[in-house]
């Protein structure tokens, strides 16, 4: 026999072997039947945030809270009787990184749904990908205007900018009564959506941008943007910053002496920034998704992380996981079917809202927002 | 306030960070061709240490200081030690060095966020800094001593080679080791001090960086952009042209943002760095 002959052989040899090693180990479950074991395997759904990095204080909190709800629709039974099973992916709030954890989610892992972004950054850049393998998407923090128009299978349980926007203009405009305002925004999908949509209002209203200055999301040198928007001298200065850039900035903002109130998004909604800003954080106020929250949540979410710290988005995400397992209860695990469902569902009782619905294009139907003010290192409603 | 002046101001103190990154990494290139990407990581852990003494042990802040540009420095020798010594006695090539040194600046990363967190950290209370009025700019007293060490440091490096002995073998070494090594020059000593004193102004300036905004394991990236930048403008390798390159990087950045919308900052950076890898490789003073 010639070598490349028995080399044939050999792999035929072998090939026939593993098949039938491999008809042996599979032949007791088909003798069980297939569909009872299946029915029992855990429901698996992925989780995107940023665990490192910029905005991971935010992402930790929401984690947590899904956490949390896991272990309660558990409790209750999981999804129609199956185990509800998450696995947790770092986006670190970066388009790149977030789209590569989102691969392997739906490629690797085959979830039907991701419960993510939080950045707007990381949603969008996993959108089409979700779309085109029909997974849904549901997040529970990206508020860029542009996630509206991402796909039919992107939904998210927290408002667009485009409210947000409209509403920090209107309150600086009327309820503050300043005219003259300075824009320093994160070039980011978040940054740019917000401060496209509060310029656009504002100046509907009869006010007047004076200074638009954009920085990196990795800046921590903010000064010369702020010298700039000084040297304009506006009456406030409308920051969008993460908690980071923010620290920075409003600390230099203080030693540049710009002697003018900062007003700032829910991106402020993080209490490391007032606490790292110190004194120069006091009088900054900032506009938030006013949400219920619930006291056995803030008590149960306290006794996860060790402190009062409710995140950001913590309420949006543990609504959205919540949201999901009654979906999933109703329609299963089939990314389209579950899809259907969600247009079709309203949520009520949940902890970020009374109700949850979702429009034609998965936003929702309705958002509240509240002004906080930051006095003594700590950020206050205003009434 | 006048605009120039405090424009001027924040070129400087941007310049005065960049030298201080800048002069390390033209120092281990100038010994070793190495583009030592752990330079950032070690100036990273510069100011993790001062984190780690203030606010754990109590130390004042003054010997804190010293500690972590002395700590600094041992983590750069010892760098050398474990990875970059081993890899020249065996003939390593360019890329396998870089690579390695790009293995360490992860290792290091990743070792501060498990440390400390990944979280953003300032090695001052939270005070409303005191600034002080310079000819119309407002400066902090940080960022006043920043300028200062820069240039204490420039003009210390530049004594130190030109007229030591062993500043002399620094640039023998640089001109050609094996040549040094024939002539009885103990090349992996005198590497090793480079590394130390190299990593030790790191150091410093990732504590200064840690004293007037704040410190994160991720920094260690952006510093050493800002250290590479310089260095190819100036020169590569060429101390005197970093500095230069330096200070030209800072005034790029801050004046180009007069003129242009500011979001394009971090553009100026890498266009300045695109012109010169164009119209002049060799850098301002000429490739050492």
């Amino acid at each position: 026999m010639s070598s490349s002959g028995r080399l044939v052989l050999g792999v035929v040899i072998i090939v026939a072997v593993l098949a039938g090693v491999y008809a042996l180990l599979q032949s007791p479950e088909t003798a069980n039947g297939p569909a009872a074991p299946v029915a029992q395997e855990p429901v698996t759904i992925g989780f995107i945030g940023p665990l490192t990095g910029d905005a991971a204080a935010i992402g930790q909190n929401a984690k947590a809270a899904v956490e949390l709800a896991v272990e309660e629709v558990n409790k209750a039974g999981g999804v129609a009787g199956r185990t509800l099973n998450v696995i947790y992916e770092d986006g670190q709030c970066t388009g790149k990184v977030a789209s590569n954890a989102a691969n392997k989610l739906i490629n690797a892992d085959n979830v039907p749904v991701i419960l993510g972004g939080l950045c707007s950054g990381e949603t969008a850049s996993f959108a089409g990908a979700a779309e085109q393998a029909k997974r849904v998407v549901l997040s529970y923090c990206s508020s860029a205007p542009s996630i509206t128009q991402a796909g039919d299978y992107i939904f998210r349980d927290y408002p667009s900018d485009l409210f947000q926007g409209a509403f920090g203009a209107k309150y600086v405009y009327e309820k503050l009564g300043k005219k003259k305002v300075a824009i320093v925004y994160v070039k980011s999908d978040w940054g740019s959506g917000i401060r496209q949509v509060f310029a656009d209002e504002f100046k509907k209203l009869g006010g007047a941008i004076v200074a638009e200055e954009g920085y990196e999301q990795v800046a921590r040198d903010l000064r010369t943007q702020l010298t700039k928007v000084k040297a304009a001298k506006p009456d406030l200065v409308y920051f969008l910053g993460y908690t980071e850039g923010s620290i920075v900035g409003v600390k230099q903002a203080a030693e540049l002496k710009l002697g003018v109130p900062l007003f700032g998004a829910d991106g402020w909604d993080d209490p490391k920034i007032w606490s790292g800003a110190g004194a120069a954080g006091e009088g900054a106020m900032y506009t938030v998704v006013s949400a219920p929250l619930s006291d056995a949540f803030k008590a149960a979410l306290k006794a996860k992380v060790g402190s009062d710290e409710v995140g950001l988005c913590s309420a949006q995400a543990y609504d959205g996981l919540k949201l999901l397992a009654q979906v999933m209860a109703k329609a299963g695990t089939d990314g389209t079917a579950i899809k259907d469902e969600l247009y079709k569902t309203e949520y009520a009782g949940g902890v970020s809202a009374a109700k949850i619905a979702f429009d034609a294009n998965g936003d929702p139907v309705e958002a509240n927002y509240a002004v906080k003010a930051v006095k003594d290192g700590k950020a206050v409603e205003q009434k | 306030m006048d605009i120039f002046a405090q424009l001027l101001a924040n070129s400087v103190i941007a310049g005065a960070l960049y030298t201080l990154i800048t002069l390390g990494f033209n120092l281990i290139y100038g010994a070793t061709k190495l583009i030592n990407m752990a330079h950032g990581a070690v100036a990273a852990s510069g100011g993790y240490i001062v984190f780690f003494l203030t606010q754990t042990w109590g130390w004042g802040m003054i010997p804190a200081v010293f500690a972590g540009v002395l700590g600094a420095g041992v983590l750069g020798a010892v760098l050398d030690w474990l990875i970059f010594a081993p890899l020249r006695r065996r003939k390593a090539r360019p890329p396998v060095v870089f690579t390695a040194s790009l293995g360490a600046f992860t290792v290091l990363q990743a070792f501060l966020a498990i440390l400390f967190g990944a979280q953003f950290l300032a090695l001052l209370p939270a005070e409303a800094a005191d600034t002080v009025s310079v000819g119309g700019a407002l400066i902090t007293s940080v960022q006043l001593a920043t300028m200062g060490l820069a240039a204490l440091a420039s003009v210390g490096f530049f004594l130190f080679l030109r007229f030591t002995t062993f500043g002399k073998v620094v640039r023998a070494i640089s001109d050609d080791e094996e040549v040094a090594k024939m002539l009885g020059v103990n090349t992996d000593r005198i590497v090793r001090i480079v590394f130390f004193i190299g990593s030790a102004v790191a150091g410093l300036a990732g504590i200064m960086i840690g004293l007037d905004t704040g410190i994160q394991p991720t920094m260690g990236l952006f510093i050493i952009v800002e250290g590479v930048i310089p260095s190819i403008v100036g020169g590569i390798g060429n101390m005197a042209g970093g500095v230069i390159g330096a200070l030209l990087l800072g005034f790029a950045e801050n004046f180009g943002i007069w003129f242009i919308p500011s979001q394009w900052k971090g553009a100026i950076a890498f266009g300045l760095l695109t012109l010169f890898l164009i119209f002049r490789p060799q850098g301002i003073m000429g490739r050492k």
